[in-house]
């Protein structure tokens, strides 16, 4: 008696399995598909990701018929390899990334350039250091992350003035500022927008002026953030990848708009709420300097130039045994 | 004993390697993400002198901080083995300290310490430490009753004597612990260097790291998972010759 009762429930669970999963196929194909993408910062969430916080708190992403999650970086995060291995559709790297992927066959092209000036610059205190011109950089202890691409800015800049190693001592940098703090290094290396404005006003606090050099403005020219897709997403959905970055610049338009400051800000806080708004206003006010150094610049703008310099210096350092023709991914 | 030791970290270290190959042959994945056989090759040959010689700087500080918390385990163990009040807030105090995690604890050593030799040997011993310490403790606080029970009987038990029984009458216990712990201190040590120091073969991964290239850290595990083996084989055969050492009398006796 009891076996045929539980065939019986058994079949009619089936069927309402069944039958539910068809009603919910037939009412996907009923609804258009909203393409679901995953977006792979290079770092946590914090002021230079600005645009893409403003675009998905307001729904931009949505407007753009595109369902978008967005993925704080850290430093063991790599988009690169993210969007090959189908964890991601879209993410950002540097061109320090790029140009290695390539260099490596990833097959990984990039869609917009989002930071115009590298943030990568270098703090040190105005009243210990002189250092009026790259020349100047001569005989000074200069914190660098070994394999990091600030070493790689450092190298350029030492070449670039014809400064020879044996005449700076570079020091082994960390997440650790004692060495800084304490005057054993002259010149720490820093993002300018986010920890350069945290780091300057500690040392405002203890009454010291620090000011910054900037590898930029000395002439070397190495592109940081990015953002990039694959080539199968260019060439298989070139309409969500058009869709993802014209949402994407709108978001950063609208965050870079001064008339938007206070709502930018307060959506960052929201997502960085350790860093002070005071703070994160100064950050913002880099930012946007970095990211539309004028008024009628268009963010998102690739300046291929800058990206073979960036290539040119790695091949000079043998950061890549032969060149990529990093143009034929931008 | 050596040779043996060797094959099985070869063979656990070419199933890894063939699993990640086939993960890059069968996806169809860039070297970017997943190096080929031929730039694991020259990666190998590019840095294997540098490596051999991190390896060895790291395998020493890893060796000095594994005898650190031999040492402290067993002055902790001796301690904490009695029932009484501060036997108790010894374990207590002891099983706290490791409750917080690494990560969180070495940033301070390293800004206290500097990024010297100094902070990574602590840091090693303290991540050895507590399964060394567990054991100890275990071994130290339960009476060997049948031998302790004539020194008891007899009045001529002290705290050295007791110390004494309980270790030699655990010695293979005590051996197996230290060997398993030996392998922790290499890691503790490593992942010192990976987050704060500026020498060892953690150190170099982590500059591997930032470059994306993951064929230099394959060859660092390499040397890593070689140099461990020896160090494993040489705190075994001590171990035996100990463990030997004690046996003959008793055979002896027999």
């Amino acid at each position: 008696m009891r076996k045929p009762t539980a065939i019986r429930i058994w079949a009619m669970v089936a069927a309402l399995c069944i039958m539910g999963g068809m009603g919910c196929k037939q009412q996907k194909t009923r609804e258009p598909q909203i393409p679901e993408l995953a977006y792979r910062l290079k770092w946590v969430f914090n002021t230079s990701a600005a645009g893409e916080l403003y675009a998905m708190e307001h729904g931009i992403f949505k407007a753009a018929g595109l369902s978008v999650e967005v993925k704080p970086g850290g430093p063991e995060k790599d988009a690169i390899k993210e969007l090959e291995l189908g964890h991601a559709q879209f993410g950002v790297a540097s061109a320090d990334m790029v140009i290695r992927a390539l260099s490596q066959g990833a097959p990984v092209v990039v869609a917009a350039q989002l930071f115009q000036i590298n943030p990568l610059q270098w703090i040190y205190r105005s009243d210990r250091t002189v250092i009026e011109t790259p020349a100047d950089l001569a005989g000074k202890v200069l914190g660098v992350t070994f394999g990091g691409n600030d070493e790689t800015i450092m190298r350029a800049l030492l070449a670039k003035y014809g400064i020879a190693g044996s005449e700076v001592e570079l020091h082994s940098v960390r997440y650790d500022y004692t060495p800084f703090y304490q005057g054993k290094v002259d010149l720490w290396p820093v993002y300018r927008n986010a920890q350069g404005i945290i780091i300057e006003e500690k040392l405002r606090q203890a009454g010291e002026k620090a000011v910054f050099f900037d590898p930029h403005g000395a002439g070397v020219r190495f592109v940081a953030n990015s953002v990039v897709t694959t080539r199968d997403m260019i060439e298989q959905q070139p309409e969500v990848v058009d869709r993802f970055i014209s949402a994407l610049l709108t978001g950063w338009e609208a965050a870079m708009d001064p008339a938007n400051s206070d709502e930018t800000i307060r959506i960052i806080h929201a997502y960085d709420p350790d860093t002070p708004v005071d703070q994160i206003r100064r950050q913002w006010a880099v930012t946007r300097k970095f990211v539309k150094p004028s008024s009628g610049f268009k963010i998102g703008t690739i300046d291929v130039s800058a990206w073979e310099e960036t290539e040119r210096i790695m091949v000079e350092q043998g950061l890549v045994q032969k060149p990529v023709n990093v143009r034929t991914a931008l | 004993m050596l040779h043996k030791r060797l094959y099985q970290f070869l063979i656990v270290y070419l199933i890894g390697l063939s699993v990640l190959l086939g993960f890059k042959y069968g996806l169809s994945l860039s070297d970017y993400v997943i190096p080929g056989v031929p730039m694991i090759w020259k990666a190998a040959e590019g840095a294997s002198g540098r490596y051999v010689a991190d390896t060895l700087n790291t395998l020493g500080v890893a060796v000095v901080g594994h005898m650190i918390s031999i040492f402290l385990a067993t002055v902790v163990g001796i301690l904490g083995r009695r029932r009484s009040w501060a036997g108790s807030m010894i374990r207590a105090a002891a099983y706290n300290i490791q409750a917080y995690p690494i990560v969180a604890v070495a940033p301070i050593i390293f800004i206290l310490l500097g990024d010297g030799p100094v902070s990574r040997l602590l840091i090693a011993a303290m991540i050895c430490y507590f399964p060394l310490l567990l054991s100890f403790m275990g071994i130290f606080s339960e009476p060997v009753k049948d031998i302790e029970h004539f020194f008891n009987a007899t009045g001529r038990m002290n705290w050295r004597l007791q110390v004494k029984i309980r270790a030699f009458e655990n010695m293979r216990k005590l051996t197996t612990v230290i060997v398993g712990s030996a392998t922790m201190a290499m890691v503790g040590t490593i992942v010192a260097e990976f987050i704060a120091a500026a020498n060892g073969i953690g150190y170099s991964i982590r500059i591997a790291l930032y470059q994306s290239d993951l064929a230099k850290i394959l060859v660092a595990l390499f040397y890593i998972g070689i140099f461990t083996s020896l160090y494993l084989f040489c705190l075994e055969w001590a171990g035996f010759r100990i463990e030997k050492r004690f046996e003959t009398p008793k055979e002896g006796r027999g």
